[in-house]
């Protein structure tokens, strides 16, 4: 069996480069960078997010979700 | 919320969203009574913003549109608990929620410039030298270009000879 070695690529929190502190759960668009299609949270392994950040994210997405600026399911 | 001292004024941020089956002129005297319940337990209104007809992300006892509105606050964490009963009594409000936002004081606003100076510089850095990689390979090419051609030239001449 042959397992194919998954591409490893640099990655960086995006907040970290943008200098965000406060991850404000009122902007959608960028919160959605942060989702799957099935509308669950991605990883940190997979965004790159810092631990710091991933766990502000996570309350910033959950907040939208409340306030139905994100969905909580796919349609 | 539990966290925050009763005495503590600070600064606060309150969203909601009223459903689509008002009109915009309907929601004007609600935006003021929301505004009302806040000034009447000593809160002081620092900023509304209407964000407008809005699609909401799922349905919502089958209404899939709202209008937003965002409110910021100073006011007494004691008082906090009352906002929120006073606005949950309002049948018109489909949902609401109050966020704690912190102010930036004026060193945390200098240290984000120069970061963000900083990020500006490295920014234009990487820039540059992406450019000047792609420049680089364009003269070599030239130069192999115009190689080429001289010898060409002498391969035709010897070409001519034979």
């Amino acid at each position: 069996m042959f397992m194919e070695k998954p591409v490893k690529k640099e990655k960086k929190c995006y907040f970290c480069v943008n200098n965000i502190n406060e991850i404000d759960y009122k902007d959608a668009q960028t919160l959605r960078k942060f989702i799957n299609s099935y509308m669950k949270i991605l990883p940190k392994k997979r965004t790159g997010t810092c631990a710091w950040h991933q766990r502000k994210l996570a309350t910033a997405i959950k907040r939208a979700r409340v306030m139905a600026l994100l969905p909580f399911i796919r349609r | 919320m539990s966290k925050v001292k009763s005495s503590d004024i600070s600064h606060y941020e309150l969203l909601y969203f009223i459903p689509n089956k008002f009109t915009e002129e309907e929601i004007k005297p609600m935006i003021e009574q929301v505004g009302k319940i806040i000034t009447n337990k000593g809160g002081n209104i620092t900023l509304t913003e209407e964000w407008g007809k809005k699609r909401l992300a799922y349905p919502i006892k089958n209404l899939g549109y709202a209008y937003y509105i965002l409110v910021e606050f100073d006011s007494e964490g004691g008082k906090l608990k009352e906002i929120d009963r006073a606005l949950r009594m309002m049948s018109e409000i489909f949902r609401h929620q109050i966020v704690v936002k912190k102010v930036k004081s004026a060193e945390e606003i200098k240290k984000a410039k120069e970061i963000s100076k900083k990020i500006a510089v490295r920014e234009a850095k990487e820039k540059e030298e992406t450019l000047c990689q792609k420049e680089k390979p364009k003269k070599k090419e030239k130069v192999d270009m115009e190689g080429l051609d001289k010898k060409l030239d002498k391969i035709l001449e010897t070409d001519d000879l034979l």
